[in-house]
């Protein structure tokens, strides 16, 4: 295996992939407004693997979703590769906690979707989703439709279809949380072997404190009510990294390390709640 | 057959010979449904108990439609009034498809168009029949109007609805791998929809054959309905029920085929 050529070297990098300078973001209900997300700014070098680490409700998901160019800003701006987000793009694919395969294709055509849209010939586009469907190991079910495969599965092939626009950035919304514990530690040890491959800067939320110590460069864990990035967490664990590492003192220290954050930022939030640390 | 299989599962269920026996006639049953019907129906008519003048019994039904078929009237009725369902209902079926696409998607457009149209929609398409003959006369587009109108609003509610449930990960998904706008709503928009707007189509399958109804009673020249009315003046109650047998069979059979034709439609499931 190939050592990742953006890893850690890359940080710190002139200029950033992703820019964010004091990103608010309002959500109107029923004449409430909750914010979600309250002026956040932060940076992520080219080809880091950065996650967001945070409760459920802490406008991690929102943060993404802003990146991708879903989710419009109340104040502050966000640009990605020195140029402001206006709307979502083929540049920052985006891997869903739901894969949201269209049901009417074939994982085939569903990966070559993007490289269509990106304007190239139907051979020259099935050709690349073959390379990519035999990298996630789906080849054999290249013709098969979503409701034909299992949710790892039907997974993969999303983080195929994402990976088929070559984006300079790849946001990955909870993507293995849907999954069982199994299923789940094998994606993660995929992704981490995916990603020397591809070169790609990976924006990665999740509220699993291992799993974004396994995976991440950079843990930016936030806050909930409303939304604030807490602090920033360096992982500076040797790559290649395999689902072994969970038993490291290392890890293991940097684990605590999260998890008395989050317990304390809980406490925080729920006063006398203290049964609620990994969430 | 279900409840066979639960009494099979009880304990202190009847013998296994009266059950089988009993599935079997569960099953004839279907079978006999239409026969028993007819042979009741000639029964009561031949006994005298009514008038077999106003209710004659299926061997004179067949008769009159055995006469009506070698007279050659029968097929050219039947084109008649098949080309007008298939016409309204095309013409109806693309523009609520299309229109529906447009409130579902825009609001703007669904704010202007959604007030108009409810209004509209309740309204039944047979009382259009007199201004339609004014608007038309007796020409053909006439009847097609009438059959567009009952098609239209139905199937424009569908793919309204449908556009509205289209899974917004759906949608997220195209944008971000790039598609552009007009082919996002005409791939992902549209066959997003397209098992809601199908529901939609079969329902107007039925719609268009009994708005036929309407449209032949404008005024025609030939067509199923046309002859039952004319039937009508002459007494001919054979071939009045013969009429309405045919209108029931040939929108049954659509129907059946629309359903076969919609399971290939949405080819995903």
């Amino acid at each position: 295996m190939m050592p990742s050529q953006y890893g850690q070297a890359a940080l710190g990098s002139a200029e950033p992939a992703i820019e964010i300078e004091g990103a608010s973001i309002v959500f109107e209900r029923g004449g409430k407004s909750t914010i979600a997300v309250d002026a956040v700014s932060l940076r992520i070098a080219r080809g880091a693997f950065v996650c967001l680490l945070g409760p459920s409700g802490c406008g991690k998901s929102t943060l993404l979703n802003a990146i991708a160019g879903f989710e419009p800003l109340r104040s502050g701006t966000i640009r990605v590769s020195g140029s402001e987000v206006v709307g979502p793009g083929p540049d920052r694919a985006v891997v869903f906690q739901q894969p949201n395969l269209f049901p009417w294709k074939s994982a085939r055509d569903n990966i070559a979707h993007g490289p269509r849209m990106a304007g190239h010939s139907k051979a020259e586009a099935l050709r690349q989703a073959d390379a990519l469907i035999d990298m996630v190991g789906l080849g054999r079910f290249a013709g098969a439709y979503p409701h034909e495969l299992s949710g790892g599965m039907q997974q993969r092939v999303a983080i195929a279809r994402a990976l088929a626009t070559r984006p300079g950035i790849l946001l990955m919304d909870e993507p293995f949380g849907a999954l069982d514990a199994q299923t789940r530690s094998i994606m993660q040890d995929n992704l981490l072997r995916l990603w020397p491959r591809i070169s790609a800067t990976i924006v990665f939320v999740t509220h699993d404190i291992e799993e974004a110590i396994l995976l991440a460069d950079r843990i930016l864990v936030m806050s909930a009510g409303p939304g604030r990035i807490l602090r920033e967490i360096a992982v500076d664990l040797p790559r290649p990294r395999s689902v072994d590492l969970a038993v490291d003192p290392h890890f293991l220290a940097l684990k605590k390390e999260c998890l008395d954050l989050i317990r304390q930022e809980s406490r925080h939030v729920f006063e006398a709640d203290e049964a609620r640390p990994g969430r | 057959m279900s409840t066979g299989h639960s009494l099979e599962a009880s304990p202190v269920g009847r013998s296994a010979v009266t059950r089988r026996i009993g599935s079997l006639l569960n099953a004839a049953v279907g079978y006999l449904s239409l026969p028993l019907f007819l042979l009741i129906w000639e029964a009561v008519s031949r006994a005298g108990i009514v008038n077999t003048v106003l209710f004659p019994p299926p061997t004179v039904v067949a008769q009159a439609l055995h006469e009506w078929l070698i007279s050659g009237e029968l097929p050219s009725d039947l084109a008649a009034s098949l080309a007008r369902v298939a016409v309204g209902f095309l013409l109806g079926s693309t523009c609520g498809v299309g229109v529906g696409i447009l409130t579902g998607r825009i609001s703007f457009v669904a704010r202007l168009l959604g007030p108009v149209f409810q209004i509209l929609r309740p309204i039944p398409p047979i009382a259009f029949v007199p201004i339609v003959i004014l608007w038309f006369g007796l020409a053909e587009s006439g009847k097609i109007f009438l059959i567009f109108w009952g098609v239209f609003f139905t199937v424009w509610l569908s793919t309204h609805l449908g556009v509205q449930k289209v899974d917004r990960g759906l949608i997220r998904a195209a944008q971000m791998l790039g598609t552009p706008r007009l082919r996002l709503h005409w791939e992902i928009i549209f066959l997003g929809a397209l098992p809601y707007i199908v529901v939609g189509l079969r329902t107007a399958v039925g719609i268009s054959f009994y708005t036929l109804v309407a449209a032949e009673l404008a005024g025609a020249f030939s067509g199923v309905f046309y002859r039952i009315a004319l039937a009508q003046q002459n007494m001919q109650t054979g071939l009045v029920l013969g009429g309405l047998v045919v209108l029931g069979l040939v929108s049954f059979l659509a129907d059946r085929a629309f359903a076969a034709a919609a399971a290939r439609l949405v080819w995903w499931r």
